[in-house]
Order: structure tokens, then C-alpha cells, then sequence
């Protein structure tokens, strides 16, 4: 094939004037082309966008809408058994519960969308909180708050680098791994523990209480609604920005009236939010502010989703989750991406084991045999969140809306007096829907499962 | 088709035959196992040594393993008390539960699949079980009780099966489901609730190769057939001997072979038969080696896949009775961390020889796996290892599940038979 022009010029690209015949020329593209790019980038206005999106949903790649819905019944259900679910000191509750089952959720993530599992982020932010609670005891090694903070998370990720060695090179079956891992964390972890109880609790010592305000500290009220305004602006302006060049440059974005939408959608329910955490929630005494967890779960989102979506490595890891073959044949090297998925999900999980430290306060080898339960509860938020088990489908921002479900499901539970074990096997009846749905939604997808 | 039937070759053909098949070539080698062709006990044990390098090693390395685990422990044991006959027999009887459940495990297992609820289904069915005898309550007669249990155990196993086999929902995940709705249904159940051999397989084995032999069929040389009959033998003799000896205090005698020992051999025969003998079976291991090329040879896949999950849990169920029973007939919460079980019952299949990918294993190894999880989990409650005590139980069996897949990975690996991993 010598004859095809290789010296094109890659500025060649139909200006704005081409662009009606384009997005003539795209939507009569056969449906095989059709099926590769999301119909709503080739859309033009509003309406169009909505229209495409609903053929999506339809054609069973239904994003987030089944995990927003599920949230809205779930609220509406438990505010109708219980008028107090959805006050503003609950709420608040709530989200400081929800925010470990997101992290851990956001961990699985990165092991689900290889097609792999992960089981053992439970124990590795069981470990990961000891390990920083005894990194900082005045009476111990007494290490500054951030030096612990920096070696957990360390130690973390060497984990995850060796279960995905494993995995990866010797591609040994990934739940057998984490699963003899996890056991062999659970001991590991009751090492470091020294078989007594480990406190963050005294406020005498800076880092000690630096650790404690992680979980229970928050902004002031004002600081809030500084910071909102802040984070809001930056965001609307760099996502108007990039729409703007996207459209100067002829490449297909979102109807200019979907940019702004989204922007105001995120103001209010940003505003909402801090509006809700203003309100005094102490019984006696003001606890007031934005709770520090808040930016701390959406800074992981944040650089998950840029990793995941906008870098090199993101898209290898979609890429092996959705044909491991295909990758490989492209150039992909499958062990170190592996390798990489592992060691970011126990990084994950470590941060969630700084949160745990934090929000136990108290740490004794129960709650660490206790943290392997949350490991069912990761997968289940993250399935519910719209990732797929078998890989190649799924967003970092699914983990933080189906970790608020599990959350908003257990908090519900509690408030209305359901016992722990009852609470169990709801949540194993809900991940066990997730995943049918998941397996079903596969098969009524065009492209092959 | 009036040929008699026979007419099979008979003395005078043998050695023509052995040499055709000696003289087979490669392909169909790698489809017979070489002890089948082999005519002297010298031919057989090197077509043995050549399996075992080529990666299929069958017991050999879970018998080693016990021999190894026995010495260690005799050694590093305070006053060298593993190999007490007390313990030899606390070891056997705490086995018993790993085997039966190790066991039911491999029946999923050779289809490539997993059950991790079988510690909670176990649990759960000995509970029932239990609830029904009690006395003040239902008052079931035990075997009824019994059959009630498993049958519900299988019931739930057909249900994990039907999610698996119907709607291919991979099945750690179903079955971590079931193992979470278990956990949490037998708390609710449980409430406050407090459960000759030698000769008749020698005979077997003996009758079975001189029918073999006598229609000219490939059979191992006599006198493997008469080792493994004094093998049997031996082994037997010195389990009732060490079971004989009073291991009670010297005033009150507690002596004889215990009752799980004939229940576990009794399982594994049913289950061995099954698997080995059957339709059914072949269809459990054609499934697993190759599922498209069974289900183009007509084998429906969904039903050997929801009948095996069945099989597994109602035999869990067994086991779980046998847990009860062995724990002094008392269930409370604490009785057993189902998640222990059943990280105990995969490593035991997986370490007794029974491989994660499918189509390969046998119900014995399930009892050898079983018996050497025992052995260690005993012998390191046996150390005085102070407070390295609790987080060695949960370290030991993690690190023996991860050592002994890399062995399965890695002798899949180096055997010739196909790798699909």
C-alpha cells in the first residue's frame, strides 16, 4: 500500500465551516463506527444529546442513572420509615460512614476494570491503620503525623506490588491471591498491633490529634463556602475553557447549554452540601463546617479520574480490562500495567486506612479482624456504582456514588434498629442483584461480552 | 453385530498388544496415562517418574508434605508431643472436617469453578441439624434431622449453582454473596443453640484388576495391585493400633477407632465412585478441561454445574455436622470463623493435588489436603508461640493457599497437557 498519502497533513481537520457535513457525514456512519464512539460527542444540541444518551442507557450502557436512582429510592424509602434519615446532622453522618466504603470502592476499582479482584483492601487499610496510630505514639517511634502518613501508604502500595507480581507475572488467579493475602495481613496487622490497643486519642500530642481531625475535624462555616466557590470556579472555568477550544478547534464537545448546565449543577449541589454542613449537628456545643473528609474523598476522585481518563496509563487499563489480547498484541505491557492497578488499589486502600485510623480512634485486634468485612462491601459499591466485574467498564466517580449507597443502606438499617447480621445479608442480597444486573445489562449491550 | 463379546484378546495376545501400545505414538501417550500401558512393576514406576516430572504428580507431593510437617513439628513441638497418639487421633478428628469439606470442594473445583461459601453453608447446615434434635423444640430424630439439613444445603448449592451455571455470574463472587448471607442467616438461626475396611477394599482393588486382566484389558501388574493391597493394609493396621491406645486420662479410658474415620471413608467412596465411575463424572471433568469442546459433544453445561454446586454444598453440610459434633456437640457464634473454613478447604483441595483451573483432581486428594491442613493448624497451636499464637493461625493457612496455587500455576506451566490459564 504505497500509494496512500502518508504526509497529510495533520492540520487537516475540517474547520468550523465543514462541521455541519460532519456531523451529517458521523450520523449516518455505519453502526459499526457508531458503537465505537458515545453518541452523545457526536451530538449538536440538547435535545439531540438527551436523545443519544437515552438510546445508551437503553442499549444497556447505563452510566450512573441506575446508582442515582437507586440512591433517591433509597432515601425516599428510609425517610418515609424514619423522619430522621434525612436530617442535616445524619446527612452529615452519613457521608463521614459512606466516605471509607468510597475509598475502598475507588481502590477495587483499579482491580476491576483489568477484569481482576482484589480482596484483600479490607485488611490492607486495616494494616495500613495501625500501622500509622503506632507510627505516631509519643511513647513508641513518636514520628511527626505526615512522615507516618507518607510511610503507610508506602508500605501499602509494596503490598500491592507484590500480590500484583503475583498476579501479573505468575498470572495466578487474582482472588486466590488476595485471598491467602489477606489472611496473611490479618496476622501481619496483629503484629504491629502488638495484641494490646492502639489510641489516636490524646489530644495533648500535635500528631496525634493531626490524625484525629483527618476523620472528625471540619472547615469553619465561612471557610466552606470560600472553599466551594474556589473549587467550583476553577472547575467551571476550566471546563468551559476546554469545551471552548474543543469547539475553536472543530472537534466534537457538548452543546454549549450542557456545559453551563453542568456548571450550575455543580454550585448547587455543591452549595447544598456546605449549606447542610453549616447546620450546628452537635447534640449539645456547635459541630459545624464542612468535615475535612469531604475534600479528601474528592482530591482521590480528582486524580483518579485524571489517571483513568486523561493519561497514557488509563487507557491501557481500560484497554486490558476490555481485551487483554488485543492490548498485548498492541504493545501493552500487561504485567506492569497489572502490577500498577494493584499497587494503586492498595494505595487507595491505605488512604482509607489512614480514615479508618482516624475514625476508630481506638484500634484493638477485633476491629482489625473486622475490616475484612468491608472488603464485600467495596465490590458491592463498586458494582452498584455501574462498574462492570469482568472489566474494561466502570468510572473512579461509580465507587463514591455506590460506596454512598452501601452507606446510606447500612445508616438507614441502623436508624431503624435492623441487627448488624440482618444488615449482612441485605447487603449481600443488594451486591448479588448489582452483579445479576451487571451480567444481564452485559448480554443486552451490542458489543460482545 | 453378533460378535461375541468374548473374543477380546486373551493370554497369547497380550504381549503383542503391549508392544502396539508401548510402540503408540506421542499423542495418544499424552492421552493414557503411561502406568496404564506398562506390564512390570519396574516399567510402571518409571512411566510414574516420568509423569511426575512432566508436572502431573498426583499424591506424591501432599504425602512428602506430611511426612515433612510431621518432623518438623515431632521436632520444634515442646517435649515432642505431636506424634502422641492422643494427638495423632485430635489431629485425625479435626482433619475430618477439612476432608469432608476439602472434598466438596473439589467437585466445583473440577470445573474450574469455586465455592467459597462452603464454610458457611457447612456451618449452617450443622446448626439446623442441630436445632432439630434439640429436645425441648422440634425433637427430629437425628437421622432425619440429618437428611433435612443436607437436603437444604443442596438446595442452597443448586441456587448458587443456577446463578453460576445460568447466568454466568462468576462464581467467588456468587458464592462470597452467599458466604456474606450465610454468615448472617446462621447467627439468626443459631440463636442460643447448643452434635473391617482393610478387607473389603482390598478385595475391591484386587477383583477389580484380575477382572481387568482376565478380559485383557490394560490393568497394573499384579503385584502393584498386591502392594497397594499391603499398603492399605498397613495404613489401616496403624490407625487402629494408634487409636486403640488409651489417649484418656488414666482414670477415665477413652480408646477405639473413631466414628469419623469410617463417615470420612464412606464419603470419599460415594464420592469417588461418583466421580470416577459414573456419567456424571466423566461429564464433571470433561466440563472442567474443556467446557466448549463438552458442551459440542452434547453435555449440558448448566445442569453438571448446578448439580455439582449442589453436590458440594449438601456434602458441606456433612461437614458442618461433623464440625458441631466434633466441637463437644456445641455450636455457638464462635464455634468457627466461616471464613477460615473455607480459605482452610480450598488450600487443602488445592495442596492435596486437585487444581484451580479445572478438570484435574480426585476426591482422595481432597482427604490428603485435608489431613495435612489438620496436621499444621494443629501442630502450630501446639507451639508455645505466646502472642505470635493468634496471628500465625490467620498467617500459616494464607501463606500455605498462596504457596500451594503457585505449585498448581506452576506445574501447569511445565506439564505437557495444555495450558489454558
Amino acid at each position: 500500500m504505497p500509494d496512500i498519502p502518508v504526509t497529510a497533513d495533520p492540520g487537516e481537520t475540517p474547520g468550523g465551516t465543514a462541521d455541519a457535513a460532519m456531523a451529517v457525514d458521523l450520523t449516518a456512519a455505519p453502526a459499526a463506527a457508531a458503537a465505537d464512539v458515545p453518541p452523545e460527542i457526536l451530538a449538536q444540541s440538547l435535545g439531540q444529546y438527551l436523545r443519544a444518551w437515552w438510546r445508551r442507557v437503553r442499549g444497556g450502557d447505563s452510566g450512573v442513572l441506575p446508582v442515582v436512582l437507586a440512591i433517591v429510592v433509597v432515601a425516599i424509602s428510609f425517610q418515609v420509615a424514619n423522619p430522621a434519615f434525612l436530617s442535616a446532622q445524619n446527612l452529615v453522618n452519613l457521608f463521614e460512614q459512606s466516605s471509607i466504603y468510597m475509598l475502598l470502592a475507588m481502590a477495587e476499582i483499579f482491580a476491576l476494570l483489568l477484569g481482576e479482584i482484589d480482596l484483600s483492601v479490607g485488611l490492607v487499610m486495616g494494616l495500613g491503620s495501625v500501622v500509622v496510630a503506632e507510627l505516631v505514639q509519643p511513647t513508641g517511634l513518636n514520628w511527626p503525623w505526615w512522615a507516618a502518613i507518607i510511610v503507610t501508604l508506602l508500605a501499602c502500595a509494596a503490598w500491592g506490588a507484590f500480590q500484583g507480581s503475583l498476579v501479573a507475572r505468575l498470572r495466578m488467579p487474582s482472588f486466590i491471591v488476595t485471598l491467602g493475602g489477606l489472611l496473611i495481613l490479618q496476622g501481619v496487622a496483629i503484629i504491629v498491633l502488638k495484641g494490646a490497643l492502639v489510641s489516636i486519642g490524646n489530644s495533648r500530642f500535635t500528631n496525634e490529634l493531626v490524625l484525629y481531625d483527618i476523620f472528625w475535624g471540619q472547615f469553619e462555616p465561612v471557610v466552606g463556602w470560600i472553599l466551594l466557590a474556589v473549587v467550583v470556579g476553577a472547575t467551571g472555568t476550566g471546563l468551559w475553557l476546554r469545551d471552548a477550544r474543543k469547539r475553536r478547534h472543530g472537534l466534537e464537545a457538548p452543546p454549549r447549554s450542557l456545559t453551563a448546565m453542568k456548571i450550575v449543577l455543580m454550585a448547587v449541589a455543591g452549595s447544598a452540601v456546605v449549606a447542610i454542613c453549616n447546620v450546628n449537628r452537635a447534640h449539645f456545643g456547635t459541630i459545624e463546617g464542612v468535615p475535612y473528609i469531604i475534600p479528601i474523598v474528592l482530591a482521590v476522585l480528582a486524580a483518579w479520574t485524571v489517571l483513568l481518563q486523561r493519561i497514557r496509563f488509563g487507557r491501557y487499563v481500560y484497554a486490558i480490562g476490555g481485551n487483554p489480547e488485543a492490548a498485548r498484541r498492541a504493545g501493552v505491557s500487561l504485567p506492569n500495567v497489572r502490577t500498577w492497578g494493584f499497587v494503586l488499589a492498595a494505595l487507595t486502600a491505605g488512604i482509607a486506612g489512614v480514615l479508618f485510623a482516624s475514625w476508630q480512634v481506638s484500634l484493638t485486634t477485633n476491629i482489625i479482624k473486622s475490616a475484612n468485612s468491608y472488603v464485600l462491601l467495596a465490590v458491592a459499591a463498586a458494582v452498584i456504582g455501574g462498574t462492570s466485574l469482568f472489566g474494561g467498564r466502570g468510572k473512579t466517580i461509580h465507587g463514591v456514588l455506590g460506596g454512598l449507597v452501601i452507606g446510606a443502606i447500612y445508616n438507614g438499617l441502623y436508624l431503624l434498629g435492623v441487627s448488624s447480621w440482618w444488615i449482612d445479608v441485605v447487603v449481600a442480597g443488594v451486591l448479588l442483584a448489582a452483579v445479576a444486573i451487571d451480567v444481564l445489562s452485559r448480554r443486552g449491550a451490542p458489543r460482545q461480552a | 453385530m453378533t460378535v461375541d463379546p468374548g473374543g477380546t484378546p486373551d493370554g497369547p495376545a497380550d504381549t503383542a498388544m503391549a508392544v502396539d501400545l508401548t510402540a503408540a505414538p506421542v499423542a495418544a501417550a499424552a492421552d493414557v496415562p503411561p502406568e496404564l500401558l506398562a506390564q512390570s512393576l519396574g516399567q510402571y514406576l518409571r512411566a510414574w517418574w516420568r509423569r511426575v516430572r512432566s508436572g502431573d504428580s498426583g499424591v506424591l507431593p501432599v504425602v512428602l508434605g506430611m511426612v515433612v510437617v510431621a518432623i518438623i513439628f515431632e521436632i520444634i513441638t515442646p517435649e515432642h508431643a505431636f506424634l502422641r497418639p492422643s494427638n495423632l487421633v485430635y489431629i485425625f478428628g479435626l482433619s475430618t472436617v477439612y476432608m469432608v469439606l476439602a472434598m466438596a470442594e473439589t467437585v466445583v473445583l473440577l470445573l474450574g469453578e469455586i465455592d467459597l461459601s462452603v464454610g458457611a453453608v457447612a456451618l449452617f447446615g450443622g446448626v439446623v441439624a442441630f436445632k432439630l434434635v434439640q429436645q425441648p423444640g422440634p425433637g427430629w430424630p437425628w437421622w432425619a434431622a440429618m437428611l433435612a439439613a443436607l437436603a437444604i444445603c443442596g438446595l442452597v448449592g443448586a441456587f448458587t449453582g443456577t446463578l453460576t451455571a445460568r447466568l454466568r455470574i462468576p462464581s467467588f463472587v456468587v458464592t462470597l454473596g452467599m458466604f456474606l448471607l450465610f454468615s448472617g442467616i446462621l447467627v439468626v438461626v443459631l440463636g442460643v443453640a447448643l452434635a473391617v475396611v482393610v478387607g473389603a477394599v482390598g478385595t475391591a482393588l484386587w477383583r477389580r484388576a484380575a477382572a481387568r486382566r482376565r478380559q485383557g484389558l490394560v490393568a497394573p501388574p499384579a503385584s502393584l495391585t498386591a502392594i497397594r493391597i499391603v499398603l492399605v493394609a498397613v495404613v489401616g493396621v496403624a490407625v487402629v493400633l494408634i487409636c486403640t491406645i488409651n489417649r484418656g486420662t488414666p482414670l477415665v479410658a477413652v480408646q477405639g477407632v473413631p466414628w469419623v474415620i469410617p463417615i470420612v471413608l464412606v464419603v470419599l467412596a460415594a464420592l469417588t465412585v461418583l466421580l470416577q465411575r459414573t456419567r456424571f463424572g466423566r461429564y464433571v471433568y470433561a466440563v472442567g478441561g474443556n467446557p466448549e469442546a463438552a458442551r459440542r459433544a452434547g453435555v449440558s453445561l448448566a445442569a453438571i454445574r448446578t448439580w455439582a454446586f449442589a453436590l458440594c454444598s449438601a456434602t458441606a453440610g456433612l461437614g458442618g455436622i461433623l464440625l458441631g459434633s466434633f466441637f463437644f456437640g456445641q455450636y455457638s457464634t464462635n464455634t468457627a470463623d466461616p471464613g477460615q473454613l473455607v480459605l482452610y478447604c480450598v488450600a487443602a483441595a488445592v495442596i492435596g493435588g486437585v487444581s484451580l483451573f479445572g478438570g484435574r483432581g480426585k476426591p482422595i486428594h481432597g482427604v490428603l489436603g485435608g489431613l495435612l491442613i489438620g496436621a499444621i493448624a494443629y501442630g502450630v497451636s501446639l507451639l508455645s508461640l505466646g502472642q505470635l499464637a493468634t496471628p500465625l493461625q490467620y498467617i500459616v493457612p494464607g501463606v500455605v493457599l498462596i504457596v500451594a496455587v503457585l505449585v498448581d500455576v506452576l506445574s501447569r506451566r511445565g506439564s505437557g497437557s495444555g495450558t489454558r490459564a
